[in-house]
């Protein structure tokens, strides 16, 4: 039996990867599934789509294993300045879209990685492992499948003015854009530059922080009430913590007050020209072919959609002294509130990584 | 980062760990305890500090680091303060600003690279983690108990029997006598941090004399009939306890002097007894407290502190003493409190009107901070002359 398979050659894939790497798994005990060998190729195509230019997580949001050194000591050795480490410092630097990606690559190609292009679709229990699809058998695997899709209000599709965010998409003359998160408020700021009278339709005001969640949820002080809660508590909790935001700071403020009646705030979509779905990515366990499988297949428990994890970010009812079963990005959110984040990848993959070193 | 009470802990002390070792090293290499009572201050204060941080403080920006050091710094200079560790200033604020230094290093790159989920467990450093810190922690502890046991001056036993002296203790060490030493003709204490114990000397100049050393301690001696001083200490402050002087036939010797230590720190003289000489006790231009001695039958004063010494004259015994029994003078501070004197003399042999057999005697630009003394069966009880000026405590 093979000894540890990563599903899913994303970003958290491949933060996995490293980490596994950097713990003292050897390259040949390790098999990646993901369909690209661009582990940044689907986050690349959506950051382009709504042209963003900076990077919402600071410092610490890269691929390596530690959160040390991170993008800002990358930076500032690149540009022989203190400047991004003063920022740094200061809870202030974001890395730039082209100088993450950069790293993505120069890790991608200093690592070996090559994931195997095939589609994990079923995960079995087997004695001491788990079989993947007919790829093999395997003692630890992570599943890192990502974002089941995109998701688009209802009573929007089929409507020819409707585009996702995370699309290819220019700008027409009015639009129209549904959400209040950073996406949407990436986009006020592109379709106001492109010259068009914006709409933001939401039903809530966004809510303006830096990061996805508060900071102490991003370590074990924050983590440990959540962790001791009940399933139901902690979606609840969830529910709270991940409602729509974006930062503070001028930078998102001024082209809003400068705008003036080219921006505007209306409870539903009107007839502009172009409706703008910045409305993330849909959610739950079942529109996850694998992970429903799972739950379907193994009696695998969910608490409001979201698989019930151990605080390690397995699933309880699939892992044992012999053999784990767990799991890393949006889906693990039960584990780590920001688990669909970098930091959220690095936080699964320490744990995953204790358990393979261990086990 | 968002520590957790254990994490901050942890962290904290594994970045003192270098800055203790460091202290240690500097505490051999200059034979000084110094270093480690600041290590020690710095790692009170801020593991207090770090106590009162944890509930105020969920996330913690690297810029924070900045004037919470301050606040650091000023805690542990006060820690210092109240604790009496004479610290150079310089070598304390380096050793601080290194510890400072090491502790950012430390927190935001080496510890993050060392264990990987430093950072998500909120500066924990988990079992390993825990037990290095430990180690950490207690090797440093285990150093400066080695040092200071390597430290303690080799005890030397004199035998019981006379000795012909002038004996002259010219390295550190603690000398001990054993019951019936004695030694003739004198000690002459010739190095710094010397303790002499339970030794009888006889004759000699001056009965002990100590000049220049300090951190000397004399711990129930007793000196019997000096040419000249029976302790006799000038430049370095000192600490004599439990002594006996017997100044009878020494008309011209002080039973014990203490001059010239002004910056030197405070000379503690406690419990001893001084019976004839011309002063029982005297202190010139020096810090002293005087406690709980008794001095009778002096030809001069019983307890003098004068020119500009500054002191405290407590819970003494004087008796017999001609002309003056306590003397505050010559720009002298004196607190004087809670001393009985008694059956004081006239000295009409000089002449004197202050010596007129005061009980206690205020003068020459002297301050005196006057508590409850006891003076009686005294010719006269008390004068103050000459520009002095006398406070009465409540």
């Amino acid at each position: 039996m093979a000894r540890v398979a990563v599903v899913g050659g994303g970003l958290a894939g491949f933060v996995a990867y490293l980490t596994l790497l950097r713990g003292g798994v050897e390259p040949d005990e390790i098999v990646v599934f993901g369909p690209e060998a661009d582990p940044a190729g689907v986050w690349r195509r959506r950051a382009a789509a709504i042209r963003q230019t900076h990077m919402r997580s600071e410092s610490d949001g890269h691929c390596l294993p530690s959160s040390f050194p991170g993008l800002a000591v990358r930076e500032a050795r690149r540009r022989r300045s203190l400047a991004p480490l003063a920022r740094s410092v200061c809870d202030r630097y974001h890395a730039t879209v082209p100088d993450f990606l950069d790293h993505v690559d120069e890790l991608r190609l200093a690592s070996g990685w090559s994931p195997r292009p095939a589609r994990i679709e079923r995960v079995t229990p087997v004695d001491g492992g788990f079989e993947l699809d007919g790829h093999g058998e395997f003692r630890h695997v992570l599943l890192a499948t990502g974002h089941p899709g995109l998701a688009v209000p209802e009573e929007l599709r089929g409507d020819p003015r409707a585009v996702h965010a995370y699309e290819p998409h220019d700008y027409a003359e009015s639009v129209c854009v549904v959400g209040a998160g950073l996406a949407a408020a990436t986009e006020w700021l592109n379709a106001l530059a492109a010259g068009s009278t914006v709409i933001s339709v939401r039903r809530r005001e966004p809510l303006r922080r830096p990061l996805n969640v508060p900071r102490p949820y991003l370590t074990r002080r924050g983590l440990a009430a959540f962790h001791a809660a009940s399933p139901a508590h902690r979606a609840a909790t969830l529910r709270e913590l991940l409602v729509p935001s974006y930062p503070p700071g001028r930078a998102w403020d001024e082209p809003l007050a400068r705008a003036g009646v080219r921006f505007r705030v209306e409870p539903a979509v009107n007839g502009a020209d172009q409706v703008i779905c910045a409305t993330g990515f849909v959610r739950g366990a079942e529109r996850d072919l694998l992970v429903r499988r799972l739950v379907e297949e193994h009696g695998v428990e969910t608490a409001d959609g979201r698989l019930v994890l151990a605080p390690d970010a397995t699933v309880p009812a699939l892992t044992d002294a012999t053999r784990t079963l767990a799991v890393a990005g949006v889906a693990a959110q039960m584990a780590y509130p920001a688990a669909d984040t970098l930091a959220g990848a690095r936080y699964v993959a320490h744990r995953f990584l204790e358990r393979c070193r261990t086990r | 980062m968002s520590y957790t009470l254990r994490g901050r802990l942890e962290s904290r002390l594994a970045a003192l760990a270098l800055p203790f070792a460091a202290a240690l090293v500097l505490a051999a290499g200059l034979a000084e305890w110094w270093p480690v009572g600041l290590a020690a201050a710095m790692l009170a204060a801020v593991l207090v500090l770090d106590l009162v941080y944890h509930p105020v403080l969920r996330y913690q920006p690297g810029w924070a680091a900045l004037p919470l050091g301050l606040v650091e710094l000023g805690a542990v200079m006060a820690v210092v303060l109240a604790f009496g560790v004479r610290a150079p200033l310089a070598v304390a604020l380096g050793l601080f600003a290194a510890a400072w230094l090491c502790a950012q290093l430390l927190g935001h790159a080496f510890l993050p690279m060392w264990r990987l989920s430093y950072a998500e467990d909120g500066g924990e450093l988990g079992r390993r983690g825990g037990a290095l810190v430990a180690a950490a922690v207690a090797a440093p502890l285990a150093a400066a108990g080695g040092l200071w046991w390597a430290h303690l001056p080799p005890v030397v036993h004199l035998a019981a029997g006379v000795h012909q002296g002038p004996l002259v203790v010219s390295r550190r060490e603690r000398l001990v006598g054993e019951p019936g030493a004695v030694v003739r003709g004198g000690i002459v204490v010739a190095h710094k941090d010397v303790e002499i114990s339970h030794v009888t000397v006889v004759g000699g100049v001056n009965g002990i004399t100590v000049d220049g050393m300090r951190g000397v301690v004399l711990d129930h001696v007793t000196v019997v009939r000096p040419q000249e001083d029976g302790i006799h200490v000038r430049g370095q402050a000192i600490t004599i306890k439990h002594c006996t002087v017997d100044m009878t036939g020494v008309p011209y010797g002080q039973g014990i002097d203490v001059s010239y230590n002004m910056d030197t720190g405070e000379t503690m003289i406690d419990r001893c007894t001084v019976v004839g000489g011309q002063e029982g006790i005297v202190t010139h231009s020096s810090s002293a407290m005087l406690v709980h001695n008794r001095v009778e039958r002096t030809t001069m004063r019983a307890i003098s502190m004068t020119e500009m010494s500054m002191g405290g004259v407590m819970h003494n015994t004087v008796a017999h003493a001609k002309g003056i029994g306590i003397l505050c003078g010559d720009h002298s501070t004196c607190m004087i409190d809670r001393n009985r004197v008694t059956g004081t003399t006239v000295d009409s042999a000089s002449g004197d009107r202050e010596r007129a057999g005061y009980g206690l005697v205020v003068e020459f630009g002297a301050v005196g901070e006057l508590g409850r003394n006891d003076l009686v069966d005294n010719p006269l009880t008390m004068g103050v002359f000459v520009g002095s000026l006398v406070h009465w405590q409540r």
